[in-house]
């Protein structure tokens, strides 16, 4: 299965805008954009944004496989996050093995995980399924804070910031950048060649109507608890990442409710259900919100969540399909969702 | 054995407030579908409110109950008016993310008002009673009695009175209600006030026994959310009962267990009724699965 | 010819209600059963247990040989038996031809596949025109005949189809009924759910009539129309007498 299809073939050459398993012209500059940014090695506050613009665009294109894709509205995910973060980290400071081969370990369970999620929310919608997915990760975050020989209770890991290839640790932020944007990469090309294959679809049906999809002959609990399984993995491996650029991992933040609101939001404000909204989303917000912090966090403590906040209810209520969907809707286009 | 029993006790009573803060959650899924995720930032600017009236005005919080319930009630009207209404009629998700986009705003708009510092209230009760070898706060018990009118008052309107009878059928099916002329949105508007009201009684009960901060909400709405799956989303009486349960299970584990476990116990509590009685304890047939494609 | 599906004494309660109550009965390949019975009679019931929607409360199942009671809807499509619904469930985010998709993915791995056989079914039953159109945007009719597209992507060997003409104008239901009619042909045998008179009578071979989830007739066409009991379940005592 390529990411160019014939059958979704317009026709003639690549399309402008972001198509259903195809790559457009919006995209290859968008790319070619990131690389250059990369690349230019600009002034270091500004790297620190540009690598969780990246690191958080993949975390919302991973939140969107389970939460746009196959309808799994997930406020839990920061316990695949967290997951993710503190295996690789405790297989590196403990066991000595790279982070490069860590992260691989830290999606497994992380996907194990997202699989009991799905499995104990298998008869849950809606709300109750939303409400499941936020204790479930309270259990977690209570399980890690409590679990001090394990995670290093509330105090935390942290890993020594002497930079080594092996150890994933780096002395520049711009490497730091290209690995986020390696990961960024990565997942939205899974998500790409997700969105025009029989899984992809299959997850599309479980989301739209369960029971017609049943009739099809997909399995539904196996769908969502593969998407979840995909969505954790990916997850977690950002979470990985994370852990290697902070040095420090705090189960608090890690695991939290906040947190897991962001991976929910930024593919909501950019649009769910399609591949480009989520790394909108996150350029436009993670930028945003990092401005805002740093310009109005200091005139009064919660000025710029007060900013944010409104800016995200506007947007939530005047455009429901994100900025995926105000962008097609500017150009005429069906919007794909 | 009189340990026991105390924290039994402790926990019925504390439970019973748990449940009053949780009542109006369950009454707007019931009615409305929705979860509103700034449940827990109603509450804490109602306890603002409450301190706020006490503090200034010398009064004790169950006096300002009588500002506050219907300030709730007018608030609870205008968010469901500017904010709820609009999102009603897009896919689920605006709800969601719509309530919880009010609840960062609240809950920082508090921040910025009142700063972080934590807001108490002088003892109202020199005293706790005491019963052979128990304690009970006044206080407590107060929220107690409190709660039970108010449960009693609800379940006769929701039986006797016509509005009752309208919420119960808008429950059951809103299509056929607005079809047999019953004013819907009305309904839903009514029933978005009248829980942002309850939670303005809860707040003027708890304030004497928890201090306010900006973020105070989130430890509540969690419990709260807890009681209302617990208990049946939609019921009343599963609120109650929900309650009972977590103010239990939270003050034995408390002691038995460790403090930073009381939380962990009914998160998993929870779990396990989602996946084995997912409609909870009390709840309509079928709530867990209602789902965004009806 | 052996039967492709046979059902024993199949029961399904909610409740204390009976919905469907003791039904037996037997479909043989390349056959066009018409089912038949007043509204609440418990059709839909019995399609809903024979496609594995609901489990029944007593009796059996068998398809093709097998035991396939109690099996869940996914599975029983897998096997080969298609359905319609009667109220029409498109995929609302997709486009006509991605829900017809869908079901072709049953049997095509590739999307190419998949597309090229939901594009020859779409002109099947006439909705090409619309095959890149949001299914959100379809009327009732127009859907009820995407429910017949889906069914039939799924090249299944027996397909139940719950009363798709509804909605649809006396052209396209001399149009569809053709089209059911040529369906035992293909090898796909049908269960069909009607209240259209006109169309079920012309094309089954066999009829079963149903009331309050019990069997209450069952032979030609012909013969039920003149069956005491049929009359009586549909028009009331008085008729029936008359």
């Amino acid at each position: 299965m390529s990411i160019i299809l014939d059958a979704n073939a317009p026709k003639g050459g690549i399309p402008k805008l972001p198509q259903r398993g195809q790559v457009s012209w919006f995209e290859i500059i968008l790319l070619l954009a990131c690389i250059g940014v990369v690349a230019s090695g600009v002034a270091h506050g500004l790297m620190d944004v540009i690598v969780l613009s990246f690191l958080f665009a993949g975390l919302a294109l991973a939140w969107n496989i389970a939460g746009g894709y196959a309808g799994l509205i997930s406020f839990g995910h920061s316990a695949f996050f967290g997951v993710g973060a503190f295996t690789s980290t405790i297989l590196l400071t403990r066991h000595d093995l790279s982070p490069w081969i860590g992260i691989w370990i830290g999606a497994l369970i992380a996907a194990a995980f997202g699989s009991i999620l799905a499995i104990i929310c298998a008869r849950l919608r809606g709300p109750f399924f939303i409400l499941s997915t936020l204790a479930f990760a309270e259990v977690v975050r209570i399980i890690a804070l409590n679990w001090a020989s394990l995670t290093g209770g509330p105090e935390g890991l942290s890993i020594p910031p002497t930079s080594s290839l092996a150890d994933m640790v780096f002395a520049s932020k711009s490497v730091y950048a290209a690995l986020m944007l390696g990961y960024l990469v990565v997942v939205y090309g899974i998500t790409k060649g997700l969105e025009a294959s029989r899984f992809g679809y299959y997850l599309f049906a479980i989301r739209d109507n369960e029971d017609a999809a049943a009739a099809a002959g997909v399995n539904p609990l196996a769908g969502r608890a593969a998407a979840m399984a995909l969505s954790a993995a990916l997850t977690g491996i950002g979470g990985s990442l994370f852990a290697q650029y902070f040095l420090y991992l705090d189960p608090t933040y890690l695991i939290s409710p906040e947190l897991s609101f962001q991976f929910a939001l930024l593919p909501a404000v950019g649009g769910l259900g399609t591949a480009i909204g989520p790394v909108l989303g996150s350029f436009l917000i993670t930028p945003l919100s990092e401005l805002l912090r740093s310009y109005f966090g200091s005139a009064a403590a919660g000025l710029h969540l007060v900013i944010y906040s409104l800016g995200l209810l506007g947007v939530m209520l005047y455009f429901p399909s994100g900025l995926a969907g105000a962008l097609n809707k500017l150009t005429r286009r069906r919007p794909f969702s | 054995m009189a340990t026991f029993l105390q924290l039994l006790l402790s926990g019925i009573l504390i439970g019973s407030v748990y449940a009053l803060m949780s009542i109006g959650l369950t009454l707007i899924f019931g009615v409305l579908r929705i979860v509103n995720f700034a449940h827990g930032e109603f509450l804490m600017i109602a306890m603002y409110g409450a301190w706020a009236i006490t503090h200034l005005l010398g009064l004790n919080p169950y006096a300002a109950a009588i500002a506050i319930v219907p300030a709730m009630f007018l608030f609870g009207g205008l968010v469901y008016l500017l904010i709820v209404r609009p999102a009603l009629d897009k896919p689920h998700l605006v709800v969601v993310f719509a309530t919880m986009a009010l609840s960062i705003f609240l809950q920082n708009a508090a921040l910025m008002a009142m700063t972080a510092d934590l807001r108490d209230i002088p003892p109202i009760f020199a005293h706790s009673l005491t019963i052979g070898p128990i304690y009970v706060k006044v206080e407590l018990l107060l929220g107690f009695i409190i709660t039970l009118i108010c449960t009693v008052g609800l379940q006769w309107i929701i039986k006797r009175t016509y509005l009752g009878k309208a919420i119960r059928a808008t429950v059951q099916d809103g299509e056929a209600a607005m079809l047999m002329g019953i004013p819907v949105p009305r309904i839903f508007l009514i029933t978005f006030a009248a829980g942002s009201a309850l939670v303005g009684l809860a707040a003027c009960v708890m304030v004497p026994l928890f201090s306010v901060f900006p973020s105070v909400g989130l430890n509540f709405v969690l419990i709260a959310f807890v009681i209302v799956v617990l208990g049946g989303m939609g019921s009343i009486e599963g609120a109650l009962l929900g309650g009972f349960c977590v103010g239990v299970i939270q003050s034995l584990s408390g002691y038995y267990v460790a403090p930073a476990f009381g939380q962990l116990f009914f998160f998993v509590l929870f779990l396990l009724v989602m996946i084995f009685r997912p409609n909870g304890l009390l709840g309509q047939q079928g709530a867990a699965t209602v789902g965004m494609n009806d | 010819m052996s039967a492709l599906l046979e059902v024993r004494h199949l029961s399904r309660s909610f409740r204390t209600v009976p919905a469907v109550n003791d039904v037996s009965f037997a479909v043989r390949e390349g056959e066009l059963l018409g089912l038949m019975g007043p509204n609440g009679a418990g059709k839909s019931t019995l399609f809903n247990l024979i496609a594995g929607v609901l489990p029944p409360s007593a009796g059996e199942i068998i398809y093709d040989g097998k035991t396939v009671t109690g099996w869940k809807a996914h599975d029983m499509a897998r096997v080969g038996i298609a359905r319609t619904f009667q109220i029409p469930k498109p995929y609302r985010q997709l486009s006509v031809i991605e829900n017809v998709m869908l079901s072709a993915f049953l049997r095509e791995k590739s999307t190419a596949g998949a597309r090229r056989v939901a594009a020859t079914t779409l002109e099947e039953v006439g909705l090409g025109e619309f095959a890149e159109s949001p299914a959100s945007a379809l009327t009732v009719g127009l859907l009820k005949r995407l429910e017949v597209a889906r069914a039939l992507a799924m090249r299944p060997k027996l397909v139940l189809f719950d009363e798709i003409m509804a909605g649809l104008t006396p052209t396209e239901v001399g149009a569809m009924t053709s089209f059911v009619a040529q369906l035992p042909a293909r090898g796909i045998t049908v269960i069909w759910v009607e209240h259209v008179l006109y169309a079920i009578m012309k094309t089954a071979t066999r009829m079963i009539v149903i009331n309050r989830g019990k069997q209450i007739a069952e032979g030609t066409p012909a013969a039920m129309a003149r069956d005491p009991a049929v009359v009586k379940a549909y028009l009331g005592e008085e008729i029936a007498i008359a």
